[in-house]
């Protein structure tokens, strides 16, 4: 039998082990029956090696159990090591120039027939290349522990736990110490909705998990550790987005006496460290952006700068134009900005500039419309260039340094918040759509200089969260004005547009903390019961001090040029924050309800009053995606009264029958999916002759990624 | 005539221009396709959807030659009757015949008030692909006519295997008429007599003499699930409607209503608009046993075991459960909640949650200024003996009223 003391990885095997008795275990990753001799694939976590099951060389015995043999088994082979025929060689393989022929055959694990393909290497020789085949994400997250075998999702796994290694390695070198901070915690102030646990001790009261611990971060500071790190679990009820996971794993960093400098030079070599795991040279020193640029030459807080297009402002240009639209905008403190897009005129035609971008694609970013000039000889083409006067198509051309080919692209607005995002999306559409970004390319840069308050509905608040340092403490906490010209001490990692990680300078005086959250709004009974325990460890002897943490997954992600965060966590949840291999979340029984005091939170309380019903009502109205009428609530609201009544009924009378779906016995008669079939009316392009909004052969739907 | 259509076929070869035609007339509802038709289904979450290709049924109906007259008017969805024209359509002619989608017993209500037959086959025999309906698990084509003769000649065309309905059974049963049943048996229930006012049991009791009359054994039953049907019904009809509704999405076809640039609240707005209230209100009922309490859902699915159970055990003592099909004074059309119209289909949805076979025959059960219905009810897959059944009785109807 195979001897496991004795085994040797698959992947490690070349032509020094020609004539060694060798043990190897695995899983069958391909198969291939050359009439009396079987060949298959052994895979384990180094590698692939070939072993020949040859009826001439191995007891009949052997050749019978391998006869048996499927792939995904787990098996274990004794035998030796033979060099193969010159023209049998697999170049693919590290381990192609050998094969193993097998003396001895255990079968640890049979498989049952496979959801997906794990295999990715094609068995016959010359055909070694990765063979991709499409499977559903669903799919592969229900049995994830499958998918996780195939080598590339393994590598990533184990290229994930490498960049973790260079960090703590990194850290620990610079005297840093990770300490684990409580996952059961209290509700921190970081915008977004908490997670919470029940707690069956203390009645009706809840745990939160932490969105970071920001924190008990800042308490180690003030316990003198001076120099903290973890890599941690953080956990945000946001709403759903394609690349988001309701719970992330963050690196955090926090240090005392230190500043901005300290932060920048740290993280610098660290996350130039973390890309080498994955090959990719960093430049440093990491640029610098304030905030203030960011928006007034790209428009967003996450700058792209792989590519140019910077914005211009042309307001001065058009302060006296006969052009009735513009002229309206600017009267009104309006502002005009722009991008020139170099020799594009080829592949941006009037009917793509008006149709497309003006009339659909630049008012889905929130702007009213777009004026387009395109550049032919050294005069502008525009289908309202009449309106323009030769000054001001010269003083345009110029501003722009266009040149023939060129194509100006602006928007004009009376906010200037809107002119800068709704040009910045433009920017990044047209670059992606021209290819214009290219490929290979990382440009960090620091983001700094946010300001530290925005402006809500409600009043102000925090743009990062009010622990933030402020750039100067000689504010009016009364003066608008002056609060919102304010800049904070945080700064943001951001690498193509892509934000990995923020911080900041904390504030380590508790009257500076009291004042910010006077600012905020906060009464002293607000402050006392979020974060009174927190404001009272300020008072003894906190150290200056300031961190950031670094979303790990993101980074992990773009350094395997992954093409989701998934790809790069082994359990993940899907889109819909559900995990299809566990089924959570999923219900739970009313004891355990009853046990934590929650089983009146498991059904809508039918008590009298409006507030409840109509809560249940606008739930049921979002979940269902069914908007409700004005004068429909009163039917809707008795119905749903009755719907209450009816469950109560069903639970009152149910026996313990299993459930009745149908009364016809559920079998599955559809085709087998082993092939793809494209129905006719597809093929015939008939299937879009329904729909009320198509696009080019698609059905044409709102944004779905925000 | 013409008011009782929405749609009528533009191919004008009618019985009364075309001599040489002699095939039935079929008429069907706005949610049973047929290719290049205006489908809509009575809803707004189909507006101006044209069926792409035909049903199964409407397939059969056309290579069995019937002639597709047009669409009747139709509830939204096919849920309750209000403002159907289906039965009205059919009143011309003996030879005729109407489809109504039946959900809740539509087609034997609706049969009942005008005196026709109703007949509501086994769940399983006539495929549903192309019918775009709401409670997938309930619902099927329902037959309206005044001939039970074209009744039966009618659902041997359509029925049978299809592969594009997973419902449908291997094979159909056997639907062929006959009026030598040995010793029948019918069974009334006692809870279900109950429910009747007295003019209505008098209607009913007299309906059964004349089943006696005709030599045939009758008994009382006892089934005390009776007056959990409609509420059994309600649960998981709205959760088949809330679910099945999903693909009203605006997306691929239907209502797409104007909206800010996101698709939730494309969804929203659009799906606002595409369904009338009472759908809305049922697929909101439907949301909130999905969403809120699900073990309910599953409570009533148990119910509905436990209904199968009984009913197959009601059908050892008797060969055919009988009750009116409808009630007196029923007002279809000024009905507005989810529990008004239950209440019109009292006595019609027990076959839709069982599958069973059942049928409508007029000119039994009547009360001074209504004909309330007699409904005969079989075991699923036994279409022939209620089929046959209402024939006898028929025939015993005529041969008194010859007297």
């Amino acid at each position: 039998m195979p001897n496991v003391n004795k085994r040797r990885l698959c992947g490690e095997f070349r032509l020094s082990d020609i004539g060694k008795e060798v043990n190897v275990m695995g899983w069958v990753d391909s198969l291939r029956d050359h009439g009396d001799i079987l060949f298959i694939h052994l895979r384990d976590r180094s590698g692939i090696v070939q072993v020949v099951f040859n009826p001439a060389k191995s007891s009949a015995d052997v050749i019978d159990l391998a006869g048996k043999l499927k792939t995904e088994f787990c098996i274990g082979v004794a035998g030796h090591v033979i060099e193969r025929e010159n023209d049998t060689k697999n170049p693919v393989l590290l381990t192609g120039d050998i094969e193993i022929v097998a003396d001895e055959l255990e079968i640890y694990g049979k498989s049952p027939a496979l959801p997906f393909a794990v295999s990715e290497k094609a068995a016959e020789q010359g055909e070694g290349v990765i063979v991709t085949e499409p499977v559903s994400e669903e799919i592969r997250m229900q049995y994830r522990y499958l998918d996780l075998r195939r080598p590339s999702i393994h590598d990533n796994m184990v290229k994930r736990h490498r960049v973790c290694k260079n960090i703590r390695d990194f850290l620990d070198m610079c005297g840093f110490v990770e300490i684990g901070t409580p996952v059961l915690t209290k509700s921190t102030p970081e915008g977004a909705r908490d997670y919470l646990v029940p707690s069956r001790i203390h009645k009706n009261k809840f745990y939160a998990l932490p969105q970071s611990p920001q924190l008990f971060k800042q308490l180690l500071m003030i316990s003198g550790f001076e120099r903290y790190f973890q890599i941690v679990r953080c956990f945000r009820d946001e709403d759903l987005r394609p690349n988001r996971q309701p719970e992330f794993t963050q690196l955090d960093i926090e240090a005392s006496f230190i500043d901005e400098e300290f932060i920048y030079e740290l993280i610098e070599s660290l996350v130039v460290k973390m890309f080498e795991t994955g090959g990719i040279d960093l430049p440093r020193p990491f640029g610098r952006m304030p905030y203030s640029e960011a928006m007034d030459s790209v428009g967003s807080d996450r700058p792209d700068l792989r590519f140019g297009m910077y914005f211009k402002d042309v307001t001065d240009i058009f302060a006296d134009t006969g052009y009735e639209i513009f002229k309206q905008i600017l009267n009104r403190g309006g502002v005009i900005k722009g991008i020139k897009v170099e020799d594009s005129s080829g592949m941006l035609s009037k009917n793509v500039l008006q149709n497309e971008y003006a009339k659909q694609i630049v008012p889905s970013f929130g702007a009213k419309g777009m004026t387009w000039m395109r550049v032919v000889g050294d005069t502008l083409q525009s289908n309202i260039i009449q309106f323009f006067s030769e000054e001001e198509q010269a003083a345009a051309l110029k501003r722009f340094s266009a040149k023939d080919g060129d194509v100006i692209l602006l928007i004009a607005d009376m906010s200037h918040k809107t002119v800068a995002s709704a040009l910045g999306q433009l920017r990044l559409h047209i670059a992606e759509r021209l290819g214009l970004i290219p490929d290979g390319i990382f440009s960090p840069v620091w983001v700094t200089g946010f300001p530290l308050f925005e402006e809500t509905d409600e009043g102000i608040s925090s743009t990062h969260h009010p622990f933030t340092a402020p750039e100067r403490k000689d504010f009016n906490p009364q003066d608008r004005e002056e609060l919102l010209s304010l800049r904070s001490r945080a700064y943001d990692l951001v690498i193509n547009g892509e934000e990995l990680g923020g911080g900041s300078i904390r504030i380590n005086d508790s009257e500076l903390q009291h004042r910010i959250f006077e600012t905020l709004g906060l009464s002293e009974a607000d402050v006392e019961e979020k974060f009174g325990f927190f404001v009272k460890a300020l008072q003894y002897g906190a150290p200056p001090h300031g961190g950031i943490a670094l979303g790990l997954d993101r980074v992990v992600s773009m350094i395997l040029g992954t093409s989701s965060i998934r790809e790069v966590i082994a359990f993940p949840k899907n889109r819909n924050a559900y995990c299809p291999l566990t089924d959570a979340p999923s219900q739970i029984a009313d004891k355990q309800l009853d046990e934590l005091g929650l089983l009146d939170f498991s059904r809508p309380r039918n008590i009298p009053g409006m507030h409840e019903e109509k809560e249940l009502m606008d739930s049921l109205s979002w979940l269902s995606r069914i908007g409700i009428k004005d004068e429909e609530n009163n039917l809707i609201e008795s119905a749903l009264d009755d719907a209450i009544r009816l469950g109560s009924v069903m639970k009152k009378h149910a026996g313990d029958e299993e459930p009745a779906f149908s009364t016809v016995k559920i079998e599955n008669r559809y085709r087998n999916g082993d092939t793809a079939r494209v129905c006719d009316l597809a093929k015939s392009g008939d299937l879009l002759k329904n729909a009320p909004s198509i696009k080019g052969g698609f059905f044409k739907v709102a944004n779905i990624i925000e | 005539m013409e008011k009782d259509f929405v749609y009528m076929n533009p191919d004008r070869r009618s019985r009364e221009e075309n001599g040489v035609f002699s095939g039935p007339v079929a008429r069907l509802q706005p949610n049973m396709s047929v290719e290049g038709w205006p489908c809509d289904a009575g809803s707004a979450a189909l507006e101006n959807y044209v069926a792409l290709e035909d049903a199964t049924v409407t397939e059969r109906l056309k290579e069995g030659d019937f002639f597709i007259k047009g669409f009747t008017r139709m509830g939204e969805l096919g849920f309750g009757l209000r403002g159907d024209t289906a039965a009205g359509a059919v009143c011309g002619g003996k030879a005729d015949i109407a489809f109504l989608t039946d959900t809740l017993g539509e087609s034997r209500v609706a049969a009942s008030l005008k005196g026709l037959f109703g007949y509501k086959p086994s769940y399983g025999v006539v495929s549903r692909y192309g019918l775009i309906g709401l409670v997938p698990s309930m619902e099927c084509y329902g037959i309206v006519s005044g001939s039970l003769e074209n009744i039966s000649k009618t659902v041997m065309i359509i029925s049978g295997f299809d592969s594009r309905d997973p419902s449908t059974d291997e094979s159909p049963p056997d639907f062929n008429i006959t009026l030598d049943m040995k010793n029948p048996t019918i069974g009334f229930l006692s809870q279900c007599m109950a429910l009747l006012d007295e003019k209505e049991k008098e209607a009913f009791r007299a309906s059964l003499d004349i089943a006696r009359e005709a030599g045939i054994g009758v008994v009382e039953l006892g089934f005390d699930d009776f007056s959990l049907m409609a509420d059994v019904h309600n649960v998981i009809g709205s959760v088949e409607a809330s679910s099945s509704g999903g693909k009203y999405d605006s997306v691929r076809y239907g209502h797409r209503a104007k909206s800010d640039n996101n698709w939730n609240d494309m969804y929203i707005k659009s799906r606002s608009a595409s369904f009338g209230s009472i759908v809305k209100a049922y697929m909101l009922q439907g949301g909130y046993f999905q969403y809120k309490a699900y073990s309910d859902f599953l409570s009533a699915c148990r119910i509905r075991a436990r209904i199968l159970q009984k009913t197959n055990r009601l059908f050892e003592k008797a060969d055919l459960i009988v009750m009116p099909t409808s009630r007196r004074n029923l007002s279809i059309d000024i009905q507005y909640s989810i529990s008004d119209i239950y209440k019109t289909f009292t006595f019609s949805l027990y076959a839709n949650i069982t599958g069973g076979p059942a049928v409508s025959v007029p000119g039994l059960a009547i009360t001074e200024d209504t004909d309330i219905g007699f409904q005969i009810l079989g075991p699923i897959r036994e279409d022939r003996r209620v089929l046959s059944l209402a024939s006898i009785l028929t025939a015993a109807i005529n041969r008194k009223g010859a007297k």
